[in-house]
């Protein structure tokens, strides 16, 4: 790492700063060409998750409309269901209509609401995108102090509290944990709202606008229904919280602590530089590995978050997935596999375009 | 007296080892040969929503079952369930990880579509199979499978990859060692500690993955025992208070994925001393 030469007279701490600083990022060809190639891999993406979500249908073993209607289903229902699935024609030919229609957006109606399948998923996928943003601001927040805290006093009892406290929360279930924090804080101590879903019966909801309730509520200006609405998101966002926490906690506190003992920091150090900016450049290593696990979670969680969202009655896409899944509305649970997969995809795309700009080393490698 | 202390000198040592090992056997047995103070599949309908007491230790739920005696009895099943799943998985994945460690297109192509798959919210994916291939036990164990293969899967090829590069590979395949000889032969055994580790590890998550099912009451039969499913038969009764219905199975999970990485992290310990 060459700092360019700036002709002035510069102090070892500034000198420091320069060398541990990491350059400014200039987009090269290398950059252009990586982003091309990860644009090209969409398609290719694109087309796995709805081939996946296409063959979810046909391991159903024996006829899945009699499966999905039960066996006192009259014959002509059980055609009527067959028709609707295409199971009387041959599977190549229900692959290419299925690819065609979802490529058009189209994912089918949902056997038991009738409603289009794009529609619900419009409707409930922003309350989950809420909920994940709410979760992981707070994980990323608490998870990266303690995490620091760890790492810095490597050993130590800062260090070992930590730790102990990561392996506990580690071996609690999300669900659990929902439960108890309801036991706790609404049953015990009445410091957080009965988890009966995002507002409560005597609010309005806003105009849906962007349909993200907090945003819809903002822009109606509605203060009260906002202060509801945050209050009603305080334990379905610390439940799934405490499950990201000790993934934040355990790789801040890896890098931070290997950041400590190399050589970088011992010459910030030896500049000069006080504690506070030394530990600020030992967490600046940590920045990529943390970013990869933010947007892995940010994956994971839009969808993977169903359990907690149903204990809260969130009204998300987890939800409705997983109740289009025990219901075996085929098309919904179709359409949520293509969606979760898709974000997820597309999550790690923003991902690797981050990092990307971030590091030189993958800039111009 | 010599002897006895060197004999309690390594179990010290590997403190977690032996006690996460003890909980474990210790639960097992409990719940097969324990007698039991209440039959865990018949409930007492005269005595629902007990509250822990001497009778009741655990207390009871809505229905009247005997929490203590369920969540004992729910070891028996959610155990080996977690461990064969987890034992699976590791089969398979050790099995691909270490063929992906071979040069070729093949193993280019299996970590391009592990990550496509691994895009996928895993478990609801694994909810999605067992429901529609007709919620049956098995299945359970084939959703464990699909979580927790690809983590065998990039462990064994991460450090295979390494290993790999050692002159005694080179050696072996210059005295013409087959393929696959060299593979489960000599590329085997060198990463067998870590597989051990993960084995552990995956236990715990197989067991969060099968209380995560049944919680949701898929793969299992209603009056059997299991933990996910009788925290979910407290879930209601956490708003009024009733908070043992849920909580004991729960603790038993704790207990049990705390003993598990327990061990993880004591086989870990052990084997970065052998090897450096």
């Amino acid at each position: 790492m060459t700092s360019p030469a700036t002709g002035r007279d510069t102090g070892p701490a500034d000198a420091a700063r320069e060398a541990l600083a990491p350059p400014a990022p200039h987009r090269g060809r290398a950059f252009r060409g990586m982003v091309a190639k990860r644009l090209a891999f969409i398609p290719l993406a694109l087309f796995a998750v709805i081939t996946i979500s296409f063959l979810l249908v046909s391991i159903m073993p024996g006829d899945p409309a009699l499966a999905i209607l039960g066996s006192t289903a009259s014959e002509r229902e059980v055609a009527k269901v067959r028709g609707e699935l295409g199971l009387d024609r041959s599977l190549s030919e229900r692959y290419i209509t299925y690819v065609g229609d979802v490529l058009q957006g189209d994912f089918g109606r949902s056997f038991f609401t009738g409603q289009p399948i794009r529609d619900e998923i419009v409707k409930y996928l922003p309350a989950s995108i809420e909920l994940v943003v709410m979760a992981l601001a707070v994980a990323s927040l608490v998870g990266i102090t303690i995490g620091t805290a760890a790492g810095y006093f490597r050993g130590r009892a800062p260090d070992r509290t930590v730790r102990v406290a990561i392996a506990g929360l580690e071996a609690i279930p999300g669900f659990l944990a929902g439960l108890l924090l309801i036991f706790f804080l609404f049953f015990l101590w009445r410091l957080a709202p009965p988890p009966t879903g995002r507002l409560g019966i005597i609010d309005v909801y806003p105009p849906p606008v962007t349909r993200f309730l907090l945003v819809d509520l903002i822009l109606a200006g509605d203060w009260n229904g906002l202060r509801s609405a945050l209050h009603r998101s305080m334990l379905p966002v610390l439940t799934l919280a405490l499950g990201a926490i000790p993934l934040f906690a355990k790789i801040t506190r890896t890098t931070v602590g290997n950041a400590m003992g190399s050589k970088q920091i011992q010459y910030a150090r030896a500049c000069g530089l006080s504690e506070w900016r030394v530990v600020q450049y030992a967490l600046l290593q940590a920045r990529t590995p943390i970013l990869t696990y933010t947007a892995m979670l940010f994956g994971a969680m839009v969808g993977g978050s169903a359990i907690i969202e149903t204990i809260f009655s969130w009204q998300g896409l987890g939800q409705w997935g997983l109740k289009a899944i025990v219901a075996l509305d085929i098309p919904a649970i179709q359409g949520f596999v293509i969606v979760t997969g898709l974000f997820t995809m597309l999550v790690y795309l923003v991902l690797d375009l981050v990092v990307a700009a971030l590091d030189p080393r993958i800039r111009h490698g | 007296m010599a002897s006895l202390i060197a004999t309690a000198r390594p179990i010290g040592r590997h403190f977690g080892l032996v006690a996460g090992a003890l909980v474990l056997v210790a639960l097992l047995l409990a719940s097969w040969f324990l007698p039991l103070p209440y039959d865990p599949i018949r409930p007492d309908a005269a005595a629902t929503l007990q509250p822990p007491s001497a009778r009741h230790w655990f207390g009871t739920d809505s229905v009247g079952f005997d929490v203590f005696s369920r969540t004992i009895a729910a070891a028996g099943r959610d155990l080996p369930i977690a461990f064969g799943g987890a034992l699976a998985a590791a089969l398979i994945g050790v099995f691909l990880g270490l063929l992906s460690t071979t040069k070729g297109r093949g193993s280019a192509f299996l970590m391009r579509s592990l990550d496509a798959f691994q895009a996928f919210p895993l478990l609801v994916l694994a909810i999605a199979i067992v429901t529609l291939t007709g919620n049956r036990l098995e299945m359970v164990i084939f959703a464990i499978i699909i979580i927790e293969a690809p983590r065998f899967l990039r462990l064994v090829r991460a450090e295979g990859l390494a290993i790999r590069e050692a002159r005694f590979i080179e050696a072996a395949e210059v005295i013409g060692a087959k393929p696959l000889r060299v593979l489960l032969v000599h590329l085997l055994p060198n990463v067998s500690g870590v597989i051990a580790v993960q084995l552990s590890i995956a236990t715990a998550n197989a067991l969060m993955v099968v209380a995560a099912l049944s919680f949701l009451g898929i793969g299992v039969s209603p009056p059997d025992p299991s933990w996910g499913a009788m925290i979910q038969a407290g879930a209601r009764q956490m708003t009024g208070g009733q908070w043992w219905v849920s909580l004991f199975p729960g603790l038993a999970i704790f207990v049990v994925v705390v003993s598990l990485n327990m061990v993880a992290d004591a086989l870990d310990v052990i084997l970065e001393r052998s090897v450096r």
